[in-house]
């Protein structure tokens, strides 16, 4: 039987995004196809927000509903500390471990000639202006420990060491090689009470 | 440990054989071309998930099939069962241990150590530095995980460094810029753990080589490898000595747009009562060290991981005289579990041969058992 286009459009959109692959996309088009219509509505309004209604705050480049995030806005939260962190993933890790009350700085990446991504293409510029503008007492680099993170981390300390800026370093509780976001909350926790000076 | 036995579908000439091996010597015996190396071969990749001849997993799948698959049991204080499913359709490779999918090739190697002595050896001792580092890399990175994921770690800095030179190169900034300035702090931390991890190996080693050398030898000559890559004061004088050779070399590397300095460009030295062993050595003597490296390795890999290798040994007796392949033959008794190939016939009379031990003749890829 030949699939119908519009069923055959949406397992294509589906199958585009990340660990999806045709199969699984197929069951979720089928899925969605036998919902109610309320379900289906709030689905697509829920999609819809998420390029609509989310920016990035223009201070930390974390997720926000309005110009500035919750984190940067909240008067509980100590301006005078920048945890740095590649993703927006890594903000809500660190967040969910209760563990920390400063503010964070997401680059959107790191450092990787072979991806063409150089220091101009991460928000590293906005940091220094950040770190420029504001009294702040202490860096925290909370970026993966592989080859790319801890040469962005490297990089980073150069640039702020003349600011004469206290710069920290997530301690080595997490796997080598592994991604900040999957590993378990105790880990990261520990990782970020646990950081040392580099 | 011991591979009691392996199952072979679409497996080069093998397109169903299956084996029950000793758990002592199994001489694999059989004209050329017949299937007996291919043996070994799929006993190297059950171990480490890796062909040691083919370029690509496809290149081994059986004539007009389109899929290979491997099977083995491992027996340890615990039984493994490991399979590899390889589909040529899907250009896939799949790797299970006791039905479980094994996702990451890291997560193999090591648990089944295995030794391989093959004619290609003789690249070892006799072709260029990067054959004797990747005889020294393989040797560290089967006993020490760590080294494994420095060494990988190593890699990818010196491809990330070299993209970022060649960029500068093309932009014609001819200085060190603070991005460069943090890659070359990476690569002299990953180089430097390198260059350490080697050094400690080759002194540790030393104690290997020399043993098998004097058993297989029955001389009191003294051999060794020698590795004297950035030898200073001491070993925290590494990373110093490592970064004061890159701001020596800082203009030609800009202008070349290359990775210079570090341990992706050392070198290794044989020798026999300190005479290099590559401006000096006979062919014979060549040989013969290629045999002792790698029973260096086994007992090395023994003691390291607490896990008795699996060594495979093709076509060795080919280039010895007989005496010395006796003497390989009992030693080889003291290993525990090996796979040895053998073209001719007659050497067995002149092996040592135990009760237990097997005899298996293989011909267009069927396999018999001998006595
Ligand atoms: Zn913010």
């Amino acid at each position: 039987m030949q699939i119908p286009e519009t069923l055959q459009n949406a397992v294509d959109e589906l199958s585009k995004l990340p660990g999806i692959g045709k199969k699984t996309a197929f069951r979720l088009a089928l899925n969605i196809l036998k919902s109610d219509d309320d379900k289906v509505k709030s689905l697509v309004l829920a999609l819809e927000g998420l390029k609509s209604k989310l920016h990035l705050c223009k201070n930390c480049f974390n997720l926000s509903e309005d110009d500035e995030c919750d984190i940067c806005r909240s008067n509980k939260r100590d301006k005078s500390i920048i945890c740095v962190v590649e993703e927006v993933s890594d903000v809500i890790a660190i967040e969910k471990t209760n563990e920390y009350s400063g503010t964070y700085h997401v680059l959107g990446g790191v450092l990787n000639p072979l991806m063409g991504v150089t220091p101009e293409s991460l928000k590293i510029n906005e940091l220094m202006v950040r770190l420029n503008n504001i009294t702040i007492k202490e860096v925290i680099l909370a970026l993966n420990p592989d080859t790319e993170g801890e040469t962005t981390a490297l990089y980073l300390a150069k640039r702020i060491k003349e600011m004469d800026i206290k710069v920290t370093r997530i301690a080595r509780g997490l796997p080598i090689g592994g991604d900040l976001e999957f590993a378990d909350e105790a880990t990261v926790g520990r990782a970020v009470l646990g950081r040392i000076v580099i | 440990m011991i591979l009691s036995s392996v199952q072979l579908k679409n497996f080069r000439s093998h397109r169903n054989t299956e084996i029950n091996f000793s758990g002592n010597i199994n001489y694999i015996t059989g004209g050329n071309g017949q299937g007996k190396t291919t043996l070994l071969e799929s006993i190297y990749y059950l171990c480490t998930t890796k062909s040691n001849i083919a370029k690509a997993d496809s290149d081994v799948v059986c004539f007009n099939e389109e899929n290979f698959e491997i099977k083995g049991s491992f027996n340890n204080s615990i039984n493994n069962e490991v399979r590899i499913y390889y589909s040529a359709e899907e250009n896939k490779k799949y790797y299970f241990k006791n039905d479980k999918q094994v996702f990451r090739a890291a997560e193999v190697i090591g648990q089944f150590p295995v030794v391989l002595l093959t004619p290609a050896d003789h690249a070892i001792t006799q072709g260029s530095p990067s054959d004797r580092r990747k005889f020294i890399d393989s040797v560290i990175s089967q006993a020490s995980e760590t080294y494994l994921k420095n060494l990988l770690d190593y890699n990818k800095t010196l491809k990330q460094r070299s993209q970022l030179l060649s960029r500068l190169k093309e932009q014609k900034q001819f200085f060190y810029t603070t991005e460069l300035e943090a890659w070359t702090e990476k690569l002299v931390a990953a180089g430097s753990e390198i260059i350490k991890a080697r050094k400690r190996f080759c002194k540790e080693f030393n104690r290997f080589i020399a043993e098998s050398y004097n058993v297989i030898m029955e001389s009191d000559e003294i051999p060794g490898v020698a590795y004297n890559y950035l030898d200073g004061s001491g070993t925290d004088e590494i990373e110093k000595l490592f970064s004061d050779m890159l701001s020596q070399k800082k203009d030609e590397e800009l202008r070349r747009a290359s990775n210079l300095i570090g341990p992706h460009r050392d070198d290794f030295i044989f020798s026999i009562n300190d005479l290099n062993l590559k401006t000096f050595g006979s062919q014979g003597q060549h040989k013969t060290f290629q045999v002792v490296l790698r029973f260096a390795e086994f007992f090395y890999l023994k003691e390291m991981t607490n896990r008795v290798p699996i060594f495979l040994l093709d076509d060795v007796f080919g280039e010895l005289d007989i005496n010395r392949s006796s003497k390989i033959s009992s030693y080889l008794s003291k290993v525990g579990q090996a796979f040895i190939t053998l073209t001719d016939f007659t050497n067995l009379s002149y092996l040592q041969k135990e009760e237990d031990d097997l005899i298996l003749y293989v011909s267009k890829g069927n396999v018999s058992y001998g006595t």
